[in-house]
């Protein structure tokens, strides 16, 4: 450990850090735009500069390359430092084109933040501002303005040391440097092409589907958990905000995923997701089962619920097959409840689509449901030739979520489904019953490593629609006897 | 008939007629070529040639002029790493062209002395970078090469020792920044060149990370003598604080521009008259450029009574920089100069960090608009501004370099700027040319607004 | 560029180990020189027999004013228009090519046999003013010389 001073207050830093490193564990923020926490240290902005007093005369240099020496005075907001600061705001915005009125990135751009904090002062030139691309599409998802670009490269060091993908660099030099993606490689193939829009601090790189989607500041973020794989990402679900409610369009509208950035979480995911969890809505917002059934015909709920618990008392031999997509409080209810009337097993429910990534050394990992951990420690795996889960005389099948293996369930069987989804195979069911989904309620799933991660409930739930966790227990309470093994 | 200057003091280097076939093995043999090498891989230990080195007061010839030795010595030998010893030859700073002399006339010298230095760093590779368009220079240094590499003077067991050295003549592609050294490292990592912020120094993590020493072609160019003569011998030559020669291109308005070989502290009176040849076309000297224009300009006043080194030059308020001198006549407009220089700065900005980024096409962009004639006074605070905020901010020195270059202009010649903001022309015609010169006088008047 | 593989394999023998990434410049010079500028095709297969990534060509050919990625006329007149050259004449240089060629700088004259650039300082200052065409220097030029010149490139462009 190393003892030093920020500001005349004594600080310490480990061994090896730079004075930006040790002042941002001492919750002081020097202001940065290329030096980015979990990337290299280019240097180029020079934003961060700072003042250190010496005996021969202070010395001012950047903090972000910096290394802490003992005993060290630095001083981040001396008059020379805040001269310093202006100058580079002043260079920053030279040619920097004033979009904010029509830029994405408004409310949430590093340039904004930092130009009211370090400069507030117009232009100081006179000639007309150098113009280059306004729209270059860098791959389907995300558009390129190379002249809101600032240059500091944060988006060429993810893509060389975070992706793998080295699928963008610099072209030509000088003020005429551009962004330019790679010709060979199709950035639209890097998975983790979506985080250097988080990361560009202004708004050169935006997504392309949510261009002029809404305000950031008409949206709130809800922390939650990524179902996508058993990593389990912490990620932001961004809404619409109840006091920027739209009024006059679908409702639907106001209750549905704006968009979903990283959360971060140094223990699971650093500061980055991939493209699937930016993709939710796509899972989250498919047609819903909204109405329960009995042999397929509309019924009210405690209709159904009666059905549902006339055919387990009927029963003599009970199979379940578990959510891995249950969270670990619905996965404690069926097995303190239900549980016990079923033989059980934790099916995939989704399994990897074609040409999606299987398995990488940066987050994603194979099993793509986020509670198998939880679900394996309660009960055993659907084995792989699933036929084998079921003995010739089972009579009643519980599903619970998506991605049961149908033509494995015998059709003697009658089936109990639980399900949030309107698909095909839910007319198999003899009785069906709709559950609520991740984004309508609290709950926590358990990744890979073990690590226990909460998500929070961002939207009402539709009227007639239940927790599983309370069906369960409701289930239970009405059954009249226990019935199968375990 | 011998082609060499003789005024100038002692010669280190301009010692031999330059022949279609001087700068041959044999005859850089003849004139005693590699006979320092001998000396050093068979009498001394690698540590004593950096002492020697150090204990000259060799001072780098690239621009900064910074003692070489020094910068051997923090290499530390026996580290279990590599190390590499590169020769700058990416000689770019606009009139300078005195290491394009070395390297085509004397070839053989630059392979002895990276040989030498190779040995005191503990080398096994070493490089020359050569700028792209030096087509000439590269072909003299690879020939010489495949010389020095035939007669066993490269390899394995040089001169029969367990001495081995290979070493790669690296071209350029066309860019000034990549004479900065760490630039250069990474060009000759096969990327752009884009210069490297420090910590850390390239003498603890330069090539591919290793520690390597750049030194320009001139500085390593002594190493030789200071080997055969000692530090004592080399102290002989030139002046306490500035020992040896400087070999010096100069240019412009002057009747014999040219490459000489002169002493520390010859006088520039002297200078001017002789090697220059006096002024053009009976023209009277206005001022100097006295390093590369990287340096601040030096009026008739400030530079007439000046002897030629280091230490005089500084108190000037300038330096002697890359030894690339420009001499200008009265006549000339100095707006018009300063706007050749800032289109340069801005065309070689390799556009990593924002001051020199933004700040290179600022300037560029002011000063078009003054010989326009569409400047305002506030210009003039702008340059002063963005010269100031250029100054000590960037990773490299380019963004400083046209600070200096700026500043010194208008510091001296603030009338000519003030004039051509007033009357929207230029006080001379926009002239840069010396009348009568060839026929190629071009009169060029500034738009009226 | 397949055909070059031999002789980059001999200029490998001088570099350390792991220096691969060093030939990158080398290689697109000699690309260059051979086909008279780089192709497509050429940064694939550089990429693939020196195993870096492509991007680090692409930008290695677009940052050096040198290197080139369509053709130019047969001879590339380069004028330096730097602060020594432009004090011994550099600018009525630059305008007589102009009028002789009939091209601004940036351009090739009709018949492909001229390209016309001014460049910044060749070190050359002392024999100004000067131009390079392709990798040879003329010096201490005048509008005479420079008419000398290109008849000379003209007639050896007809052999």
């Amino acid at each position: 450990m190393i003892e030093f001073f920020i500001d005349g207050v004594p600080c310490t830093a480990e061994t090896g850090q730079t004075v930006i490193q040790a002042a941002l564990s001492a919750g002081v923020r020097i202001p940065s735009f290329c030096w980015h926490p979990n990337l290299s240290v280019p240097g180029n902005c020079r934003i961060c500069m700072v003042e250190v007093e010496a005996e021969g005369g202070a010395w001012f240099d950047i903090a972000c390359n910096m290394p802490v020496t003992k005993g060290m005075r630095v001083l981040t907001d001396s008059g020379k430092v805040r001269e310093l600061r202006k100058d580079t705001m002043q260079f920053i915005t030279l040619n920097h084109p004033v979009d904010c009125g029509i830029c994405n990135k408004s409310g949430e751009c590093l340039l904004q933040d930092h130009h009211y904090a370090y400069n507030g002062q117009p232009s100081l030139s006179r000639d007309s501002k150098t113009h280059a691309t306004k729209f270059y599409p860098l791959s389907d998802r995300i558009m390129l303005d190379n002249e809101r670009c600032i240059m500091c490269s944060r988006c060429v060091r993810f893509t060389d040391e975070v992706s793998k993908s080295r699928a963008l660099g610099v072209i030509n030099r000088g003020d005429h440097s551009l962004i330019r993606p790679n010709e060979e490689v199709d950035f639209n193939d890097d998975p983790y092409s979506d985080n250097i829009i988080d990361i560009c601090p202004v708004g050169a790189l935006l997504s392309r589907q949510l261009l002029d989607h809404a305000r950031v500041w008409y949206l709130k973020a809800t922390p939650s958990v990524c179902p996508g794989c058993e990593r389990g990402c912490s990620i932001n679900i961004w809404h619409r905000k109840s006091e920027w409610k739209l009024n006059a369009l679908d409702p639907q509208l106001n209750t549905s995923i704006d968009r979903v950035t990283p959360l971060e979480n140094p223990a699971v995911n650093g500061p980055w997701t991939c493209n699937k969890a930016r993709d939710l809505s796509r899972i989250f917002e498919r047609p819903r089962a909204l109405q329960s059934k009995v042999k397929s015909a509309p019924a009210d709920l405690a209709a159904a619920i009666n059905a549902a618990t006339a055919l387990i008392d009927a029963s003599s031999r009970a199979v379940a097959l578990v959510s891995s997509w249950g969270s670990n409080e619905e996965l404690a209810a069926f097995h303190s409840t239900l549980g016990g009337s079923f033989t059980s097993f934790v099916k995939a429910d989704h399994v990897p689509v074609p040409g999606e990534r299987i398995e990488d050394d940066v987050l994603i990992k194979a099993d793509k449901n986020p509670n198998r951990f939880a679900a394996l420690a309660m009960f055993s795996a659907l084995p792989d030739d699933a036929a084998s889960a079921f003995p010739a005389d089972t009579d009643l099948v519980l599903v619970w979520g998506e991605g049961a293996p149908w033509s494995a369930i015998p059709s003697s069987a009658r089936v109990i489904l639980l399900t949030s989804y309107d698909q095909p195979e839910n007319v198999r069911a003899d009785v069906l019953i709709p559950i609520s989904v991740q984004t309508e309620r609290n709950g926590h799933y358990t990744n890979f490593q073990g690590t226990i991660t909460a998500f929070e409930q961002c939207f009402p739930k539709h009227a007639p629609i239940a927790d599983a966790a309370s069906l369960f227990e409701v289930l239970y309470s009405s059954t009249s006897r226990v019935a199968g093994t375990k | 008939m011998s082609n060499r200057i003789t005024t100038g003091g002692q010669k280190l280097f301009m010692t031999f007629d330059i022949t279609p076939t001087s700068h041959s093995l044999a005859e850089y043999k003849a004139r005693g070529g590699y006979s320092a090498l001998r000396k050093a891989l068979t009498e001394m230990k690698p540590e004593q040639v950096t002492k020697e080195v150090l204990a000259s007061g060799l001072l780098g010839h690239g621009g900064a002029a910074f003692l070489a030795g020094r910068k051997w010595g923090v290499v530390k030998l026996n580290d279990g790493q590599p190390h590499y010893l590169c020769m700058n030859a990416d000689e770019g700073e606009p009139g300078t062209f005195k290491d394009r002399w070395f390297l085509e006339n004397t070839p053989h010298l630059l392979l002895e002395s990276m040989l030498i230095g190779s040995y005191a760093l503990q080398g096994r590779h070493s490089f020359i970078y050569i700028r792209g368009e030096f087509d000439l220079a590269y072909r003299r240094m690879a020939d010489a090469l495949e010389e020095a590499y035939a007669a066993g003077l490269f390899g394995e067991n040089i001169l029969g020792t367990d001495f081995a050295c290979d070493l790669v003549i690296y071209r350029g592609a066309g860019s000034y920044v990549c004479g900065e050294a760490s630039a250069m490292l990474t060009s000759l990592e096969g990327k752009k060149g884009y210069p490297r912020n420090r910590p850390p120094r390239l003498t603890v993590a330069g090539l591919y990370q290793k520690p390597t020493v750049v030194n320009n072609v001139e500085t390593l160019a002594n190493v030789p003598y200071i080997v055969t003569h000692g530090a004592e011998g080399f102290r002989k030559v030139g002046t306490a604080e500035s020992p040896g020669t400087q070999v010096i291109s100069v240019s412009g308005h002057i009747n014999t521009p040219g490459v000489y070989e002169l002493e520390y502290g010859y006088p520039f009176a002297d200078f001017l008259a002789n090697e220059c040849g006096g002024m053009l076309n009976g023209s009277e000297l206005k001022c100097v450029v006295p390093g590369g224009i990287s340096t601040k300009v030096l009026t008739k006043d400030d530079i007439m009574p000046l002897r030629m080194d280091h230490h005089s030059f500084v108190a000037a308020g300038s330096q002697l920089g890359s030894q690339g001198m420009i001499v200008v006549a009265e006549g000339t407009c100095m707006v018009r100069l300063l706007q050749v220089m800032l289109r340069f700065y801005h065309h070689e900005s390799c556009g990593q960090c924002t001051p020199c980024r933004e700040g290179m096409g600022w300037l560029e962009r002011i000063s078009n608009r003054l010989v326009a004639g569409q400047g305002r006074p506030e210009d003039i605070d702008r340059l002063y501004q963005i010269s100031r905020a250029n100054d000590g901010t960037t990773i490299c020195g380019l963004g400083d370099a046209a600070g200096y270059a700026t500043v010194g202009i208008l510091d001296k010649y603030r009338n000519e700027f003030d004039y051509f903001i007033e009357h929207k022309k230029s006080m001379f015609g926009g002239r840069l040319e010396v009348a009568g010169i060839g026929d190629n006088a071009r009169l060029v008047d500034a738009a009226v607004a | 560029m397949k055909h070059l593989v031999p002789e980059f394999e001999t200029w490998k023998k001088r570099y350390p180990a792991g220096f691969e990434s060093s030939l990158v410049i080398p290689c697109c010079r000699r690309i260059q020189e051979d086909r008279g500028y780089v192709s497509d095709e050429d940064i694939a297969d550089l990429t693939e027999y020196l195993g870096v990534p492509r991007i680090q060509i692409e930008e290695v050919l677009a940052f050096y004013t040198q290197f080139r990625r369509k053709p130019i006329g047969t001879w590339h007149v380069q004028l330096c228009h730097n602060v020594s050259c432009s004090m011994r004449g550099a600018e009525g240089l630059l305008a007589h090519l102009q009028g002789k060629l009939g091209v601004q700088p940036g351009q090739t004259t009709t018949d492909g046999r001229f390209t016309l650039s001014t460049v910044e300082c060749l070190a050359s200052c002392g024999t100004a003013p000067m131009l390079m065409v392709n990798d040879t220097y003329h010096e201490n030029l005048n509008e005479a010389k420079v008419d000398a010149l290109l008849a000379a490139l003209s007639a050896e462009y007809q052999t």
